[in-house]
C-alpha cells in the first residue's frame, strides 16, 4: 500500500510516516506545492494525506487536479484550521475524509485503513486477526466462525484496535474516537466499555487481545 | 439627575426672586404715580376753593363724602405751608380701615384764616393698583410657564441627536460587523460628539477584531506544534522498553499535552463564535439532532448507570446555525454526563419555546451564574476545562436565547429559552 503525505512540517510528517509504516504502508512525503504535484504525476497512491494549507499554493487545488485526472487515490485531508468550511468544501471536492491537527496517530491510522478499505472494494473487507475476523461491511465480528454480538459503540471501539493492532492506544485516542472531543479527558467512560467488549469476546473463544497497558492505554495484541 | 432638572434648579430661584423683586418695586413705583396724580386732583380742589372765596368772600360748603371731605379750622397762624400726608381712618360702616390723601392750606376770607383740608379717599386707587399689578403678575406666571413648557419640548428637540447618538451606542456591539450609524445634526457640539464617538468605536472596533485575529491566529498556529507533540508522544509510547518510570513521565506530558490541546481549540471556538464565523443562519431540527446525540451516548450512560428521562417533542426547529446546534447541544449533555453521580439521572424536556436539562450531582461551590464565565470551573481534575458552559453562554448571546443555569432540589438545571423557535 503506498501512502503520500502532503505535508510542509517535517516533524509532522516523519511521525505519520513512522506510525503508518509499521502497518504495511510503504509511505512518500512532499513538503510543498510543487512537489506534492510531481509526485502525483508520476506515482498512483492508495490514499493521499493531504494538508490544505502549504507553502507554494492551495492544498485545495492539488485535490482538484486529482479529480480532474479522474484518479482513484484515496485522499485524506489534514488541516490546521479545523473550519467547518475547509471541511465543507474538502469534502464537496471529493475528498474522503477529513482530520483537524492534533490528531492521535492512531486515530489517523483508522482513518486511513477505512478509506484503503473503501476504495479496494473487491471483497476484501474483512479484517483478520487470528481466530477473531471483523466484516467491515455488514459490521459482523465472528470468533471461530461464530458471532458476537456487540453493542454499536463495542464494535467501533473493536474496529478501532483492530485497525491499529499491536500498538499502544492511549485512553485519549479511545475516547476521542468514540465521543469526540467533548468527552475527551474523562477516561472512567471507556474502562467500561473495554470490560464488556473484553468479556464479550473472552465467552465467545478465549480471544482476549486487548492488553491494559500500565498508565497509558490499551494494546490489541496476541502477544 | 436631568439636565433640564439641573438647569430648572438654578434657573427657577432665580425667575422667583426676580419676580418677587419686580414686582415689589412695581407695586411701589406705581403707588407712588397714583398718590401724585391724587395729589394733583387735591391741588385742583384748593384752587377752587381758594378762587370760590376770592370770588364769594364766602367759605365753601363743608362736605361729608364717603370718598371726599372738606372742612374749615379756624386759625390765628398768617402763614402755612401746603401740608401732604396720609392717614388711616377707621370706617365704622363697613369695619375696616380706610387711607385717605389729605390736603391742609391756608385760607383768607376778608383777614379772617382759616384752615382748609381736603380728604380724598385713597382707596381706588389702591384698588387700581392692586388689580393692575394682579393682572401683571398673572400676565408674567402665564408668560414664564410657556416659556418653561416650550423649553422643555425646545430642550428635548435640541437633544435628540445626543440621545440618538447614545442610544446606537448602547446597541453597539464589538463583535457586530455593522458600523454605528449616527443621524446628522447642525448642532456644533454634537457634531463633534458624533465624530469622537465614531472615531472611538471604529478605533474600539478595530482593535477588538485585531485582537480576535491574533487569538484565531495563535490557536492556528499553535496547532501544528501540539500535533507534533502528541505524535511523537505516541510514537516513543510504542517502544517496547520503557521503564515505568518512563511511563509516568510520557503519561503527564501526553495528558497535558491533551489537555492544552482541548484548551486550544475550545479557545479557538470561541473566537470563531464571537467573531460571527457561524453565519450560516438555517432551520435546525433541534428534535432530531437532540435525539440523535442522545442515541450515540445512550451505552455511555447505561454503562454509568446514568437514568435519561426524555421528554422531547417532536419537530421542533430552530433557527440557528447547524454546527452551534450541534456544539450546545453537545455541551450540555456531556456536562449532565460528567458532573454525575454514578446511578444518577438527567432529565432532557424540550418543547417548542424551551430546552432543559436537569441532572443530579454534587452542590456547586459558587454562583451557579459565574460558571458561565471563562475558566470558572467546579472541580480541579484535568477533564473540566471550564470553557464548555461560556460556549454555550456565547451560543445564547448571539442568538438572544435567554439561559438560566440553577441549583435546586440537588439538581443541576440548565434551562435555554427560544425567542424565535418556529414550529415545524
Amino acid at each position: 500500500m503506498k501512502i503520500l503525505i502532503i505535508e510542509d512540517e517535517k516533524a509532522l510528517s516523519e511521525s505519520i510516516a513512522d506510525y503508518l509504516s509499521v502497518h504495511e504502508y510503504s509511505c512518500e512525503t512532499a513538503e510543498n506545492y510543487h512537489s506534492a504535484l510531481q509526485k502525483i504525476e508520476y506515482n498512483l497512491y492508495d490514499c493521499i494525506l493531504l494538508d490544505i494549507t502549504l507553502p507554494g499554493g492551495d492544498g485545495l487545488k492539488i485535490l482538484e487536479q486529482i479529480k480532474e485526472d479522474k484518479r482513484k487515490d484515496g485522499v485524506l485531508i489534514i488541516s490546521a484550521k479545523n473550519s467547518l468550511d475547509d471541511k465543507i468544501t474538502g469534502l464537496n471536492l471529493g475528498a474522503d475524509d477529513y482530520l483537524s491537527k492534533p490528531f492521535h496517530l492512531s486515530e489517523l491510522n483508522a482513518r486511513v485503513a477505512a478509506i484503503i478499505r473503501r476504495k479496494n472494494f473487491d471483497g476484501n473487507s474483512i479484517i483478520h486477526f487470528e481466530n477473531l475476523s471483523v466484516d467491515t461491511q455488514k459490521k459482523l465480528v465472528t470468533v471461530e466462525n461464530k458471532p458476537v454480538e456487540l453493542t454499536r459503540k463495542e464494535y467501533e471501539l473493536l474496529l478501532y484496535f483492530v485497525s491499529n493492532k499491536r500498538r499502544l492506544i492511549s485512553k485519549d485516542a479511545i475516547a476521542e474516537h468514540l465521543w469526540g472531543n467533548e468527552m475527551g479527558g474523562n477516561y472512567d467512560f471507556i474502562y467500561t466499555h473495554i470490560k464488556n467488549l473484553r468479556k464479550k469476546l473472552m465467552d465467545a473463544g478465549d480471544a482476549d487481545y486487548i492488553k491494559s497497558v500500565y498508565g497509558m492505554g490499551y494494546k490489541f495484541t496476541d502477544k | 439627575m436631568k439636565l433640564i432638572a439641573k438647569y430648572n434648579r438654578v434657573t427657577i430661584p432665580i425667575i422667583i426672586g426676580i419676580l418677587i423683586i419686580s414686582s415689589v418695586s412695581y407695586y411701589l413705583i406705581l403707588h407712588r404715580i397714583l398718590i401724585y396724580q391724587l395729589d394733583k386732583d387735591l391741588r385742583v380742589e384748593q384752587r377752587e376753593i381758594i378762587q370760590h372765596v376770592e370770588e364769594t368772600g364766602q367759605l365753601p360748603e363743608t362736605s361729608d363724602y364717603k370718598d371726599q371731605q372738606i372742612f374749615f379750622k379756624p386759625t390765628e397762624r398768617k402763614e402755612f405751608k401746603d401740608q401732604y400726608s396720609t392717614e388711616d381712618i377707621y370706617n365704622k360702616r363697613e369695619d375696616e380701615v380706610e387711607s385717605f390723601r389729605r390736603i391742609d392750606f391756608l385760607v383768607n376770607q376778608d383777614g379772617q384764616y382759616f384752615i382748609a383740608t381736603v380728604k380724598k379717599s385713597q382707596q381706588e386707587t389702591e384698588d387700581i393698583v392692586r388689580l393692575i399689578l394682579t393682572v401683571t403678575l398673572l400676565i408674567i406666571v402665564i408668560l414664564l410657564l410657556i416659556l418653561f413648557i416650550s423649553n422643555r419640548v425646545l430642550l428635548r428637540k435640541l437633544w435628540k441627536p445626543f440621545r440618538n447618538t447614545l442610544e446606537q451606542l448602547n446597541q453597539f456591539s464589538f463583535s457586530s460587523k455593522n458600523k454605528i450609524a449616527l443621524q446628522k445634526t447642525d448642532i456644533d457640539e454634537f457634531k463633534e460628539l458624533n465624530q469622537t464617538v465614531l472615531f472611538m468605536t471604529q478605533k474600539v472596533t478595530r482593535d477588538y477584531q485585531a485582537l480576535k485575529a491574533f487569538t484565531e491566529n495563535a490557536s492556528h498556529e499553535i496547532q501544528t506544534p501540539l500535533a507534533i507533540i502528541k505524535n511523537k508522544i505516541e510514537l516513543l509510547s510504542q517502544s517496547e522498553n520503557l521503564s515505568e518510570n518512563d511511563i509516568n513521565v510520557l503519561q503527564s506530558v501526553n495528558e497535558a499535552a491533551a489537555r492544552l490541546s482541548r484548551l486550544n481549540q475550545s479557545l479557538l471556538l470561541l473566537a470563531k463564535i464571537e467573531n460571527l464565523q457561524f453565519a450560516n443562519v438555517e432551520s435546525v431540527d433541534f428534535s432530531y439532532m437532540l435525539n440523535r446525540y442522545l442515541n450515540n451516548f445512550d451505552e455511555l450512560a447505561h454503562a454509568k448507570g446514568l437514568k435519561i428521562f426524555k421528554a422531547i417533542e417532536d419537530r421542533v426547529f430552530v433557527k440557528m446555525n447547524e454546527s452551534l446546534a450541534e456544539i450546545l447541544i453537545s455541551n450540555i449533555i456531556s456536562n449532565a454526563m460528567k458532573h454525575n453521580f454514578a446511578g444518577g439521572e438527567i432529565r432532557v424536556e424540550l418543547t417548542s419555546k424551551m430546552f432543559r436539562v436537569s441532572n443530579s450531582g454534587p452542590q456547586p461551590h459558587m454562583e451557579t451564574r459565574e460558571l458561565f464565565g471563562r475558566f470558572k470551573k467546579e472541580s480541579t481534575s484535568g477533564d473540566s476545562l471550564g470553557l464548555g458552559l461560556s460556549i454555550v453562554k456565547t451560543i445564547t448571546d448571539i442568538y438572544g436565547f435567554e439561559i438560566t443555569y440553577l441549583f435546586t432540589d440537588h439538581h443541576h438545571v440548565v434551562e435555554i429559552i427560544f425567542h424565535h423557535s418556529i414550529p415545524g
